[in-house]
């Protein structure tokens, strides 16, 4: 697989999303490049995570249009899967399968040989050599998202999406995680991830989408956004450092109401 | 001089896309259930004891009510534990885990994912079938003719297709894999106590003509009748027909209200 650099690796366009009568995604549109690490941030039940699924093509939206790296995702969905890596909120593999297990299994199914020098360095690289036996229960939490990294990009995509990537995990393993996310972007290729964490957003995001009752309010780099609503009324009435920060825009747009 | 990145920009460009080859992807999820399938080994066994259970415990009545009569209620009970036990509460488990949420983002056709989940299902009736024939061999002394053996292997596949729509369409109409557990577990033990006792005609005649026509009652003719080919007639007829009917109804709406995930995605 090759890709362009600046290039549009996931075009999203006029998506809408209804569970039953209840419209969860309104009219959603944004593009990641090849090179970008994408943050899509919004507070519990704003439309994150069924625009992601509706990108996996695990939904099926009302009306508009996915495309992945050219593909179709509800036409040729095989293709547009085949050109990205998912990793999942709740990671999720086969309790009985131990790690070796699982990544021969993703490997297999990407059509990747897996040569045993290969499979170790794979596991020297997310340092698990010495769990390559053990079920994937038994693993924490943070070599448990490093698994599910290593999973999603096994086939070396275009396109990885991240749902919550860091959600649970210590600082050390947030890091360790973020300069992984962050390798793939040097790769060249794009990254699209959801957070709730405004200083993973900041940190590791080189454009954002902020989502709110299923719509896109806001798009652009974290600094623009800062810069653009320093001086909203809004925003600097939920200012609590006197510095405007993300976080600040963040409530500033979606506001205080604790969202279920 | 570099050139502009704008210069390099392509919208709507398709990449090349490698589709894994499908036996290979096929192959990898075979060996990774039937993995799962050996580490669960012990509810394996439970699948295949109660079966052996019944053809020990029952060695007595082998002469009064016949060899086929005896193989056929102990298969018959091995097949429902196969669907009901083994394929409904494995698919609850891992739709629940989100298992096959994971599988459906990669580039496997989503039916690839249900074929090597039957497969394994599949040689679990292999070897329940031949795990009766032996023991009903070795310690009731049955024998069957060469077209019994060869038939019931062909009835048990079709009886074994019934349970396992059972199965499906216990997980397609509940969602939450412990009330799947416990449902499976209910109707599994309905089927041994109605279906073994009720054949007997020890629930009354009324009761008895009904479990003859339930999905106990039918595979149990096909597969009695199988086993003893020239006792073949219009009921083992009827009684497949019944069968068939039975597994594609279940199938249809087991597949029809499956969600692939418990959140309703």
């Amino acid at each position: 697989m090759s890709d362009h650099p600046g290039s549009s690796v996931l075009e999203v366009e006029g998506l809408n999303v209804f569970y039953g009568t209840f419209q969860a995604v309104r009219d959603v549109s944004f593009n990641v490049k090849s090179g970008e690490i994408f943050g899509l941030l919004g507070p519990n039940g704003a439309g994150k995570t069924s625009t992601l699924s509706s990108v996996e093509g695990l939904l099926k939206p009302r009306s508009g249009e996915v495309s992945v790296a050219g593909f179709n995702i509800r036409k040729q969905p095989l293709h547009a899967r085949s050109c990205m890596g998912v990793q999942l909120q709740a990671t999720s593999f086969q309790p009985e399968l131990t790690l070796t297990e699982i990544i021969k299994l993703y490997a297999g199914i990407y059509g990747v040989p897996l040569a045993k020098e290969k499979l170790n360095t794979i596991l020297q690289n997310i340092k698990l050599e010495e769990a390559a036996n053990k079920k994937f229960g038994q693993l924490s939490g943070g070599q448990q998202q490093r698994v599910s990294l290593v999973i999603a990009t096994i086939h070396d995509p275009v396109l990885v999406l991240l749902d919550e990537p860091t959600s649970g995990l210590d600082p050390q393993s947030r890091r360790q995680l973020w300069e992984r996310i962050e390798a793939i972007r040097g790769k060249g290729h794009a990254v699209l991830l959801t957070t709730h964490s405004m200083e993973e957003a900041e940190a590791v995001c080189d454009r954002i989408a902020i989502i709110d009752h299923g719509r896109i309010i806001a798009i652009d780099t974290p600094q623009s956004l800062i810069d653009l609503h320093r001086n909203d009324p809004s925003v600097i009435g939920v200012s609590r450092k006197g510095k405007i920060t993300l976080e600040d825009v963040f409530i500033g747009l979606t506001g205080r109401t604790v969202r279920s | 001089m570099a050139l502009p990145a704008e210069l390099f920009v392509h919208k709507n460009f398709e990449m090349e896309a490698t589709i894994p080859k499908p036996s290979d992807a096929l192959l990898s999820l075979m060996r990774a259930d039937f993995t799962t399938q050996w580490r669960n080994r012990r509810a394996v066994i439970m699948s295949l004891l109660v079966p052996v259970i019944i053809l020990i415990s029952w060695k007595g009545l082998v002469d009064k009510f016949g060899g086929a009569f005896v193989l056929s209620i102990s298969m018959t009970i091995g097949l429902t534990s196969i669907g009901l036990m083994g394929y409904a509460i494995s698919i609850a488990r891992d739709r629940d885990k989100g298992v096959f949420q994971r599988l459906r983002v990669t580039p496997v056709p989503t039916f690839f994912i249900m074929l090597s989940r039957l497969l394994v299902q599949l040689a679990m009736i292999i070897l329940l079938i031949l795990f009766v024939f032996i023991i009903g061999h070795n310690f009731d002394k049955i024998t069957l003719s060469p077209a019994g053996y060869a038939l019931t292997f062909i009835t048990a596949f079709i009886g074994g297709a019934l349970y396992l729509g059972l199965g499906q369409m216990i997980v397609g109409l509940v969602k939450n894999s412990e009330t799947v557990n416990s449902t499976t577990r209910l109707v599994y033990i309905a089927f041994i106590v109605l279906g073994m006792f009720g054949e007997l005609g020890l629930f009354g005649d009324k009761l008895k003509v009904i479990i003859h026509w339930s999905p106990f009652g039918t595979v149990k003719t096909i597969l009695a009748a199988s086993m003893e080919p020239l006792t073949w007639n219009s009921e083992s007829s009827l009684a497949l027909l019944a069968t068939v009917v039975y597994a594609f109804a279940f199938s249809f709406f087991g597949i029809k209200w499956f969600k692939w995930n418990t959140g309703g995605a």
